[in-house]
């Protein structure tokens, strides 16, 4: 669905390319997760997406689409986008904050239909915020704001959608929810491609785990091939050990503690 | 009968006009005490002593008022410096230009070595008085702004140029004039008058100048009597609303004013009744004051002088 | 959080009109509000007639324009700049206007267009240096529009500097005339006035109006914009060349009236209002309201001078700041 083609992206001034050749596909129906440490990429393969970052070579495709052929607003209805770190200037109520997600489709002038008002409740519902639909923004907590953000994104009813890094300073309950949506969501046939540096949460719930480095693929596939000890060990640059507890049913990383020197 | 070449009559008359008494007293004192050469000590209206020895040559006069008395008391040939406003008489324009009257270049008017400076006592000039007198220049910086400020800045100069009964003479002259002026247009009805000075903002005359004074004199009143200082900024509406019988404004003011449609809330601007007056004749406070009333009463009072 | 209702419209128009009226009747020369309808229709003692007619209805009018072109410009930057405290003269606009009127009072001209003219095209100048100077300051092509802000006040600063070359050089009148123009003033209005400045409100405000749910995606930052549809680069700049067309406009018509343009926002804000499509109307409304009875104040303070308009206007700074602070604590 979402299909990356040997995408080279490079920032003016920078010493390396960002992203340096790299090529996968998040289907539909899966959830797939862009892994790796910080600086490796992933982020910029987003905003390449997005059109905001220069490709030197290469392409990102929705739907078979070339995103640079793709107008904006026609890419928004394609593909939902919530980026790593979103604060609104002024505080708006949940519900209007929801209902931009429909502008893609509504543009300047269109007044909301009842299919508009449907597709808001339904992001509300889906995303669990419909209590929450009369609050203001400036009055959620860290885990209700991610969630109404996501909602904003599945109003576009878009059959992709991209994260960037969605539970940075959730707490654990948070998290779960979150992870447990995204991978309901992709059940019910979007294509999820999540950004994501916790790779025990992205090990339990994504299909296919891309892990980069430096801007390549180090390695790419289902958790349970991509975790191995020493491949992460020369990645991350840090000692681990990967656990597999019956319990979680997916492959942990356990990160070891390094002698101290004296 | 003379002391040291000092023509003691003159400072006899001195002593009697009440106003300059202080400087009189001043002279009294000094051209006795010393019978060689008696200096001219007074204060100046920045409240500066100010010490004159002999009669100053090479003077700089920063205010068209002072420049033209000083030309009227023949001393023009010792003037080396004016503001660039500084054209009547003629021979004043052969004078070296320094400036302006207000902040002037100190450096400039350093450079032509004067022995006297005359300044505009307003408070923008009091840095420049200051380092003039830092400087080592004598420095006299008066508020000419009413007629009365025109006689004892006469009186003043004159001493300085030892030449008091010239001084008088002028003085006689003009207020002669303005007697008569006076006495002319005392039984008349009085004509308002609203005295056009700038158009953006719209500023006219107070109570403070002697413009109003003029136009008493010349057997008006001025609309704005009640305002205690020279000038003041005045809104359209409040003009219309005190409805002067006359406008008086300079050639520029006069064109101003008609082609702003908005005047028109002013009867008198729709009655055309705008008197074009020469700003170069009535706007200094100076010799030809009595001109300038007479100037004056023959708009407000066509036929009655003379 | 507050609720627009509906009945909020009528009662802003009411208060437009209301103080509108009170200001058409008010000033040095009271005129009951009969005479003055009586006046409109060009009867009664001429004087009132022309009072009314010629000075205090084209006042009035331009000066409700200056305040709506102002409220509404404001609402739009700070929107689309995503920042509270944005308003139209910070982006070069009134450094520009002031150096355009300052000149051409240094140089000797008071023909009123002329003032005017240069008051535009100053500031219209200066928007579009500061547009180039943010560009330079950007990676690459994409311009921040956070730099914009920034470029705005190197602008400013480049013109304060202008400023004070002309008037060092200029006439004691010269100087008079210029700082009375930058004060602020509905005073010069006339009927050709207030038709240029209620056809460029007409075609720059209603741009904006047009593009306002734009500026309701560009508020939520550059990347979710992104995914929305809209290009945050170049729609900003749109609304900010656009915005700040429409506050040249006021400021060639009275110089300048500050804290408008920030202040009124707020207060459209404050009252409900999210969406900019209704924000920035109601920010017209208030903004209108509010400079017309600045005005009257100004007329009537301390007769008979005429405060500067700008000075009553930035008076409401002290109060608008405070309030910041104490939410800020």
């Amino acid at each position: 669905m979402i299909t990356v083609s040997d995408l080279v992206v490079s920032y003016p001034r920078a010493a390396r390319n960002a992203v340096n050749g790299v090529s996968f596909v998040a289907a539909s129906g899966t959830l797939t997760a862009l892994a790796g440490p910080n600086g490796s990429g992933k982020s910029s393969i987003v905003r390449a997406l997005l059109g905001r970052a220069d490709v030197v070579r290469g392409s990102v495709a929705v739907a078979g689409s070339d995103v640079r052929e793709l107008s904006l607003p026609e890419l928004a209805r394609r593909v939902a986008v919530v980026p790593q770190r979103e604060e609104a200037a002024f505080p708006t109520q949940v519900r209007e904050y929801v209902a931009l997600g429909r502008y893609p489709h509504l543009g300047l002038w269109r007044a909301a239909t009842r299919a508009d008002d449907t597709a808001v409740s339904d992001a509300l519902d889906q995303a669990g915020v419909s209590e929450l639909a009369a609050r203001d923004t400036d009055a959620l907590s860290g885990g209700e704001w991610q969630r109404v953000r996501i909602a904003r994104a599945l109003a576009q009813k878009a059959p992709a959608l991209v994260l960037d890094e969605p539970t940075t300073f959730l707490d654990v309950a948070h998290e779960m929810a979150i992870f447990e949506l995204l991978s309901s969501l992709a059940r019910s046939g979007l294509a999820v491609l999540l950004v994501s540096h916790q790779l025990n949460l992205v090990a339990r719930f994504a299909d296919t785990i891309v892990l980069l480095n430096e801007g390549k693929i180090a390695t790419s596939g289902t958790p349970r091939s991509v975790m191995k000890a020493d491949r992460l060990e020369s990645i991350y640059g840090w000692p681990v050990v990967i656990t597999h507890d019956p319990a979680v049913g997916a492959p942990a990383l356990v990160p070891l503690r390094r002698p101290v020197t004296l | 009968m003379l002391v040291a070449g000092i023509p003691l009559r003159g400072v006899s008359v001195l002593l009697l006009s009440h106003r300059s008494a202080c400087i009189a007293l001043a002279l009294a004192v000094s051209a006795c005490s010393d019978s060689r050469a008696p200096s001219l000590e007074a204060s100046d209206d920045f409240g500066d002593p100010v010490r004159i020895g002999s009669p100053p040559t090479r003077i700089v006069s920063l205010n068209p008022a002072t420049t033209e008395i000083l030309f009227t008391l023949g001393a023009g040939s010792r003037l080396v410096g004016r503001t660039k406003y500084d054209s009547w008489p003629d021979s004043a324009k052969l004078i070296p230009p320094l400036g302006d009257g207000i902040q002037p270049n100190v450096e400039a008017v350093l450079a032509s070595h004067p022995d006297l400076v005359i300044l505009y006592a307003s408070q923008d000039n009091r840095p420049a008085a200051a380092r003039l007198r830092a400087a080592g220049v004598n420095t006299l910086s008066l508020k000419v702004d009413h007629i009365s400020d025109f006689r004892r800045t006469v009186l003043l100069l004159g001493a300085m140029l030892r030449d008091s009964v010239r001084a008088k003479t002028v003085i006689d002259s003009v207020y002669r004039t303005l007697d008569s002026v006076r006495t002319a247009t005392a039984k008349l009805t009085r004509p308002s008058v609203f005295w056009h000075i700038w158009d953006a903002p719209v500023i006219t005359i107070g109570a403070g100048s002697f413009m109003n004074e003029l136009v008493d004199i010349a057997g008006g009143k001025n609309v704005y009597a009640d305002i205690a200082g020279p000038s003041a900024q005045v809104s359209l509406e409040d003009i219309s609303h005190r409805n002067p019988d006359f406008i008086l404004a300079g050639p520029i003011g006069k064109t101003q004013i008609q082609s702003d449609s908005r005047w028109r809330i002013v009867r008198a601007v729709r009655d055309n009744k705008i008197f074009v007056v020469d700003t170069l004749l009535v706007a200094r406070p100076s010799v030809r004051l009595g001109e300038a009333a007479v100037s004056l009463a023959n708009l407000l009072h066509p036929g009655t002088l003379r | 959080m507050t609720h627009f209702r509906g009945w909020y419209w009528l009662l802003l128009v009411a208060a437009l009109f209301a103080i509108a009226a009170l200001a058409v009747a008010r000033g040095a020369v009271s005129v009951p509000l009969a005479a003055v309808f009586e006046a409109l229709r060009g009867r009664g003692d001429p004087t009132v007639v022309a009072i009314v007619r010629d000075l205090r209805l084209p006042r009035v009018i331009l000066g409700a324009l200056v305040g709506a072109g102002l409220g509404g410009s404001g609402a739009a930057l700070q929107g689309s700049l995503r920042n509270p405290l944005a308003e139209p003269y910070l982006l070069g606009v009134s450094g520009g206007a002031a150096v355009g009127a300052v000149i051409v009072f240094a140089l000797g001209f008071s023909a009123d267009f002329v003032v005017t003219l240069a008051a535009f095209a100053g500031s219209m100048a200066a928007v579009l240096v500061a547009l180039a100077v943010s560009r330079v300051g950007a990676r690459g092509a994409r311009a921040d529009l956070r730099t914009l802000l920034i470029a705005g006040v190197i602008v400013g600063a480049f013109a304060n500097a202008a400023i004070m070359v002309a008037l060092a050089s200029a006439e004691p009148n010269a100087i008079r005339g210029a700082l009375f123009w930058m004060m602020g003033s509905a005073a010069d209005a006339n009927w050709q006035r207030v038709g240029w400045l209620a056809l460029s409100i007409f075609f720059a405000g209603g741009a904006l109006i047009y593009w306002a749910r734009e500026i309701d995606v560009l508020s939520l930052g550059e990347e979710t914009a992104a995914s929305l549809g809209v290009n945050a680069e170049r729609s900003g700049r749109r609304v900010f060349l656009i915005a700040a067309l429409l506050a040249a406009a006021t400021v060639a018509a009275a110089g300048l009236v500050g804290f408008v343009g920030l202040v009124v926002p707020h207060i459209a804000r404050r009252m409900g209002l999210r969406a900019h499509r209704p924000l920035i109307l109601a920010a017209a409304l208030i903004g209108g309201a509010l400079v017309v009875a600045a005005d009257l104040a100004a007329r009537t303070v301390a007769p008979p001078t005429e405060l500067p308009l700008g000075a009553i206007t930035a008076l409401l700074g002290v109060p608008f700041f405070l309030v910041q602070l104490r939410r800020a604590a």
